[in-house]
């Protein structure tokens, strides 16, 4: 699968894909976006990438933020998203929030709408209340759309979501494998690509990949690693990974893993069981502050994939997981298992980094030169 | 010419008392750094010579005349040298190297050949860089932290404020300590921010509360230093939240480890005392990197 070409070419796809169907394109950005229920009303649910490129317009609106707020802010403004009809922000990143009235603001044609998911996902009250938003949500898409969204519709829908993260979660399960034929790069480039994609769409391509993979020869001895930390709009970090000879084998971010972990269990009251999917899903660092429940699940991961250690990798200034810190710390210290945690913005400082991840592969294995051939001299001649 | 403040003293040594020509095993190290670069050469284990020198605009010249200065009159050449490993933000630029590592494992083990056994934390104290480093109980990387805000510059900004106040960079850190209480620390943010905020109390004095002195100034820019490294410190090593400790006995390497401007109010905050090295703290990389040499061109041995 080509995602480097699906990835770049998000808007072609997307204006085609309207040209298509005649349908809008709705941007989200919160892990808890109930995606189903924007399908099932005939529209395309989009995730916003955070592209680098010199900002020249967010400052003006929004001060001291985290650099994917300002990106999104800036790509806003210039126009890169001037293929979504529709916005919605989910209640959780109050910067998100910010940008989201600044699209309010700069374009009132776009159709906004808030939805509000509970902090507490486990508390008794809150499958009720989600229930009682989606509907809402479901009766704004309806206006949206000019027709009503049926019980066909929805079950279509999730039947697609579902086949969709079974087929991710395969990604993963030839991940667990000790020589994986799949590198980490090219799973998280599949993951981007997918929540950029029509699923029904993406659900073809997806399973010719599944079977090519199966098919490839596995990959040598390589560091097993897992990332954590902040979404990732690239896979930069993991190439880099890979370039010194380590590969990332399971992560849990937000738009990795924990976006397909787990699926929508068929109720007869649909938006009760969409409601149920997004609260069971895996914690997001988003609602996790008081109760403090990725760590375990964290290491429960670090086992099932055998890892050899883990790379925190924060955006600077995101507070959630800068407040998830100390608790996963404290459990891979306690455990005995290695990592490194490091801040990054959008860009990703290549020497720098590469030292680090040097140095951390080290404490890691002994030995490792011989794997990543680092004791061959460079030849600089010209 | 007009002083350069920030400057500090280039240095050579070369071993009068071994006979490199008996040695069975012959190894060095090179540490291109971002304002200093090192060679260290060992034969048998024991160092035989070394070069500290300032890098400069050219890493590929700075390491050939590190590794000259190094051997010195001694007859020995290059050719002579059996495995020579490079490390350091240039060290990809040796053209004599025969192997590479990444400067954290050449520190911690450059760090115990210079501090001896008990080392357990390292705290290189570099020109772009601050490294902390946790060891095991032999001279293994456990944990370590970069800096990786703003401001990464340490030594390098300790050179560029000594220009910018005209004070020897070799004089700052102990007239630093003649206050007998430090003053708030100008900003931990931003080296830039430091520097302006550190200018500015030279102003007039009218236009403050109270007039600080100059070693309260001094005092005032090397505490806010001294205040962001035991940030990284407590980041690598704390358990608790609030509880900075330090875990066995503690070394300080690289450029600013001759400052004890920075170094004191460290030990003060942490309490402890920190080992004296055998040698020149800045040489710690060179001289990790020639052991490593000399574990077959590999860091296997760690």
């Amino acid at each position: 699968m080509d995602y480097k070409a699906l990835i770049a070419n998000r808007r072609s796809y997307a204006m085609d894909w309207k040209a298509r169907t005649g349908g809008k394109v709705l941007g989200y950005f919160d892990p808890y976006f109930p995606e189903e229920l924007a399908y099932a009303a005939g529209m395309l649910p989009v995730r916003m990438m955070a592209e680098r490129e010199p900002d020249t317009l967010s400052a003006k609106w929004i001060y001291s933020s985290c650099y994917p707020v300002k990106a999104f802010t800036n790509q806003f403004l210039l126009g890169r998203f001037d293929y979504m009809d529709a916005l919605v922000h989910v209640e959780g990143c109050n910067w998100m929030y910010n940008a989201f009235e600044v699209a309010m603001n700069h374009d009132p044609a776009l159709l906004t709408h808030f939805l509000f998911v509970p902090e507490h996902t486990d508390a008794p009250t809150s499958r009720d209340v989600l229930r009682s938003e989606l509907n809402v949500f479901k009766g704004k898409l309806e206006e949206w759309t000019g027709k009503a969204v049926s019980v066909e519709a929805l079950d279509y829908a999730i039947e697609v979501y579902n086949t969709n993260r079974k087929l991710l979660r395969k990604l993963y399960e030839l991940r667990r494998f000790y020589h994986t034929p799949i590198l980490g790069s090219e799973a998280m480039g599949v993951m981007l690509a997918n929540q950029l994609m029509d699923k029904a769409e993406m659900n073809l391509l997806l399973a010719d990949y599944i079977r090519e993979l199966e098919a490839r020869e596995p990959a040598g001895d390589r560091v097993r690693l897992m990332l954590l930390g902040s979404e990732t709009w690239s896979t930069d970090l993991e190439e880099m990974v890979e370039s010194l000879g380590a590969n990332i084998v399971i992560d849990d971010l937000d738009n990795g893993a924990s976006y397909c972990w787990n699926e929508i269990i068929p109720l007869e009251d649909r938006l009760m069981a969409i409601a149920l999917r997004y609260l069971g899903r895996p914690h997001s660092a988003l609602r996790d502050n008081n109760w403090r429940r990725r760590p375990q699940r964290i290491f429960e991961l670090s086992e099932d994939f055998m890892i050899d250690g883990v790379l925190i990798a924060k955006q600077i200034y995101c507070h959630p997981h800068g407040l998830d810190n100390y608790a996963i710390w404290k459990l891979l210290r306690e455990r005995g298992i290695p990592f490194h945690y490091f801040e990054r913005d959008l860009s990703l400082p290549a020497e720098e980094t590469k030292l680090r991840l040097k140095a951390f592969l080290h404490t890691i294995k002994p030995g490792l030169t011989r794997l990543m051939g680092w004791h061959q001299p460079l030849n600089l001649e010209v | 010419m007009a002083q350069e403040y920030g400057q500090w003293p280039e240095s050579c040594w070369t071993s009068a008392d071994i006979d490199w020509r008996a040695a069975k095993k012959i190894t060095a190290g090179i540490d291109i750094g971002t304002a200093s670069s090192q060679a260290a050469i060992l034969c048998d284990g024991a160092l035989f010579g070394y070069a500290n020198l300032r890098t400069g605009a050219n890493y590929r010249q700075a390491a050939d005349k590190a590794i000259q200065m190094a051997l010195g009159n001694s007859g020995m050449a290059v050719q002579d040298i059996g495995a020579i490993m490079q490390t350091g933000w240039g060290g990809n630029h040796v053209a004599c190297a025969t192997g590479e590592t990444d400067e954290l494992t050449c520190h911690a083990k450059g760090a115990r050949f210079l501090f001896g056994p008990s080392l357990h934390t390292v705290v290189d104290l570099g020109a772009q860089t601050t490294k902390a480093i946790l060891l095991y109980d032999w001279d293994r990387v456990r944990d370590f932290m970069i800096n990786d805000k703003c401001a990464t510059g340490m030594g390098r900004n300790v050179e560029f404020l000594c220009d910018l106040l005209q004070i020897p960079i070799e004089e700052i850190g102990e007239k630093s300590l003649e206050v007998p209480e430090d003053p708030e620390p100008v900003s931990t943010t931003c080296y830039t921010f430091a520097d302006t905020e550190t200018l500015g109390l030279f102003g007039r004095p009218e236009y403050r509360s109270e007039a600080l002195t100059e070693a309260e100034i001094y005092a005032s820019h090397l505490f806010a230093i001294a205040w962001r490294i035991l940030g990284l410190i407590g980041r690598l090593q704390a358990p608790e939240v609030g509880d900075i400790r330090i875990t066995g006995d503690l070394g300080f390497t690289g450029g600013l480890a001759k400052n004890p401007g920075v170094t004191k109010r460290i030990e003060r905050e942490l309490g402890v005392t920190a080992l004296t090295a055998a040698y020149d703290p800045m040489l710690a990389g060179a001289i990790g990197a020639a052991l490593l040499a000399g574990e077959g061109g590999e860091s296997h041995g760690l």
